[in-house]
């Protein structure tokens, strides 16, 4: 069912360059065991061409009219962002993952990719959220603002290297005073114990003395 | 939107059949309708438990307020490792050599004394995590559901504490 | 003569803009709509969401599998059985495990039991906010046996961390099972009852008839799910076309809007929908009830969960509509995505198309009947 509709997709519109990727095994090279991979298969297309595979998804002889969510992920390392439709069929009963990449950046200019609103309205809102939580924009968008942080937050929250901002409007974000330290000191204790052995030499820190 | 292009009522036009009929479905549903709380008037037990002189007894694996029998605790760090909001501060040295040998009461020899835990009641979602993974079964839910405190600090229980440590034989049984 | 006329040319007119704000006894939750009317008439309707966004998709890449399940309770927190069930099964997938029969049969159970609990309060709060005062405790009194067998089961009254991977935490006993299932008979006069009381009074009628009309093409096209879809008359519930677990093997309706009292796809088919689906979790559950077969109540599961590289999205049929689940995973303890698609962020979003055109009150109406949970939308 993918093949067909990878090849329905580069028929359709030949600049997408739709490429299948499915869940990959993995050989133990000890045993030579091979392990099926786990999960869904999905397809990519080129980011410019997004909408127009979209609308021919839509109107085609597969009718995929419903878009579900549009998410994103940040691979920081490689340098991009893959942001995926999840689209489905009702009439076919089918389910589809639709990805594409787009250039990370600074975090400051922001890469931009075509709207979909005008296939889908479910788009609105989903779009709305990912330029929020990633910061990716959606050209075409009617109203593209942010959607779950305060409207002049700084940063996209979901990337990977995310620092949040020591003050908003006249608040002071974590005030020290308010802060569990013991938390955080506990967190970074746990680190180096966590599935490693009980033992009591591997901690660091003294234990704190009895006033 | 102009106003005139609003309002899309796709009821049919009112006639005086209808008008009728309108007030006739009006006096009966109400009239059913009334029926069926009048009975609630007279009809039904009364439901409310007069709290605080009346407790409802809660079903015996309530999740409510922990408690950690630090006598049986072999410091494995298990409850912290689970625990999604990272609420159990624990802390242990090794024991000496030449300390007396002691053991739970299930049999498992402790290593380890334990120099602190703590549990912040106030970050605890009460999911019960940490006291499945116990080895030892020390940490449990109890049914106590009545602990809110003036200070915020007051939730951090220390189960170290002799006052916490006399709740045992109220709590534990033998 | 002249003077008047003067003094109506120097009449203007604006639009008044209106705050339903956050706090509001009618938005169930922390949302805040701001309403742009001429006089009594709604011109735009837009919300503002956000003011309850606890960040779980971040907090869930620093958390373990297993750690993740008391935060997926949090999500829509008056169906949290529900909430838990479909990541369960997201992981459970990738792991490639085999849930025992006896867990599945318990889980589908629960998961009943919480479509109706959450459908009771649904219609409770729906009364109430139209104004019917009564139904809204006699409701939560048939709630209070349902909260009560899940702190018997779980532990807890309201999120219970009860559905694992792998299978269930606690069994299920044979006096529970006969407790269920004289309930279920009661539950299912009571209701008929209640919707004498409510749905068949004029009154209520008049109010839900003919408004916040969302028919099949705009159902279709903002990508509702759930009673909200089958109100507007596409015959589509996950739990028939794309079964799981072991609704295979059950037989039951699925409740589809007709417009019996006003059009299809109006206030009144959205609440009569998630009436009859309560009488069909009741058949549901009665079956499971007579089918229910002794064994484990855990799988095989591994004491660290490792989740292979791979991404999944796994969906289910909850009290509201679909939610889903897209797990990206990079082999590791944590996940390295986790994205919640909840189905009343979808329903906010079809607020300003539906609205222009409605009554305050009938805007009120209108909210209520496409029964959101803000949790689940800011999550």
């Amino acid at each position: 069912m993918h093949n067909e509709w990878v090849s329905f997709i580069n028929t359709s519109v030949p600049t997408a360059n739709a490429v299948l990727v499915q869940p990959q095994g993995t050989t133990d090279a000890a045993t030579g065991v091979t392990t099926p991979g786990a999960g869904d298969s999905w397809i990519t297309v080129a980011s410019e061409e997004v909408k127009a595979v979209c609308q021919v998804l839509k109107d085609g002889e597969h009718q995929f009219t419903t878009l579900h969510a549009i998410t994103g992920v940040d691979y920081p390392t490689e340098g991009h962002i893959e942001i995926t439709y999840i689209l489905s069929s009702m009439s076919k009963n089918s389910e589809l993952l639709l990805k594409t990449r787009v250039s990370r950046g600074d975090g400051v200019k922001l890469s931009k990719l075509p709207s979909v609103v005008s296939v889908w309205a479910a788009a609105n809102f989903q779009e709305r959220e990912c330029y929020d939580m990633f910061g990716v924009l959606f050209y075409g968008h009617p109203d593209l603002r942010r959607l779950l942080c305060p409207d002049d937050w700084i940063g996209y929250p979901l990337r990977k290297d995310y620092v949040v901002q020591t003050k908003y409007r006249d608040m002071v974000i974590n005030p020290a005073n308010k802060m569990n330290f013991q938390e955080r000191e506990f967190g970074a204790r746990h680190e180096h114990i966590a599935g490693a052995s009980t033992s009591v030499e591997n901690y660091s820190v003294p234990a704190p003395v009895k006033e | 939107m102009k106003l005139q292009e609003m309002g899309d009522i796709t009821e049919a036009p009112l006639t005086v059949r209808q008008y009728f009929s309108n007030i006739w479905e009006a006096i009966s549903s109400t009239y059913k309708g009334m029926k069926i709380t009048l009975k609630y008037v007279y009809g039904v037990k009364e439901v409310t438990i007069q709290y605080p002189e009346e407790k409802e007894e809660l079903p015996l694996n309530s999740r409510s307020r922990l408690f950690n029998d630090v006598e049986n605790c072999i410091s494995c760090m298990q409850c912290s490792t689970a625990c999604p909001v990272s609420c159990i501060y624990i802390s242990a040295v090794k024991r000496d050599k030449d300390a007396p040998k002691l053991k739970t009461t299930s049999g498992s020899p402790v290593r380890l004394d334990l120099t602190m835990y703590t549990i912040d009641e106030a970050l605890c979602c009460f999911c019960g995590l940490c006291t499945t993974v116990c080895p030892t079964e020390c940490l449990t839910h109890t049914r106590d559901y009545e602990f809110s405190q003036y200070v915020l600090d007051g939730m951090k229980y220390d189960y170290l504490s002799p006052e916490i440590r006399a709740w045992r034989t109220r709590l534990v049984k033998k | 003569m002249q003077e008047k006329h003067r003094k109506e040319e120097k009449l203007k007119t604006e639009l008044l803009t209106i705050s339903m704000g956050p706090q509001h006894p009618a938005t169930h939750g922390v949302l805040r709509v701001e309403i742009k009317t001429d006089s009594e008439i709604v011109t735009q309707a837009i919300p503002h969401i956000g003011y309850l966004h606890r960040c779980m998709e971040k907090h869930s890449e620093n958390l373990d599998y297993r750690g993740i399940i008391p935060f997926t309770d949090r999500l829509d927190y008056l169906a949290a059985m529900n909430m838990e069930l479909t990541y369960v099964m997201a992981v459970e997938k990738m792991l490639k495990t085999e849930v025992p029969v006896r867990a599945e049969y318990i889980r589908v159970i629960v998961g009943e039991l919480q479509r109706i609990a959450s459908h009771l309060l649904f219609f409770g709060t729906y009364a109430i906010d139209l104004g019917a005062f009564s139904p809204f405790l006699y409701v939560f009194q048939d709630r209070e046996f349902i909260l009560r067998i899940f702190e018997e089961l779980s532990g807890a009254r309201l999120l219970y961390n009860y559905i694992w991977i792998g299978g269930v935490w606690n069994d299920i006993t044979d006096d529970q099972i006969k407790r269920i299932g004289t309930f279920c008979d009661t539950l299912d006069e009571s209701l008929k009852k209640y919707h004498t009381l409510v749905g068949e009074n004029k009154i209520f009628i008049s109010r839900t008839a003919h408004v916040g009309i969302m028919n099949k093409d705009m159902a279709m096209d903002f990508g509702a799910t759930g009673p909200i879809l089958r109100a507007a008359g596409v015959n589509w519930d996950l739990r028939k076309n794309r079964p799981y677990s072991i609704y295979p093997k059950m037989a039951f309706d699925i409740p589809v809007g007709t417009g019996e009292k006003g059009t299809v796809g109006d206030c009144w088919d959205r609440y009569f929908v998630r009436v009859r689906e309560m009488h069909e979790s009741i058949k549901i559950i009665k079956q499971c009830l007579a089918g229910i077969e002794a064994g484990p109540i855990m799988g095989k599961v591994p004491k660290i969960i490792k989740v292979p590289k791979g991404e999944i999205y796994m969906r289910t049929e909850c009290a509201r509509g679909e939610l889903g689940y897209h797990l990206v995973s990079d082999g590791g303890k944590k996940p390295y995505r986790l994205k919640v698609k909840s189905s009343c962020f979808t329903h906010v979003s079809m607020l300003p198309a539906v609205a222009p055109g409605l009554m305050i009150a009938d805007l009120v109406a209108t909210i209520g009947s496409i029964d959101i949970v803000l949790g689940e939308i800011d999550r």
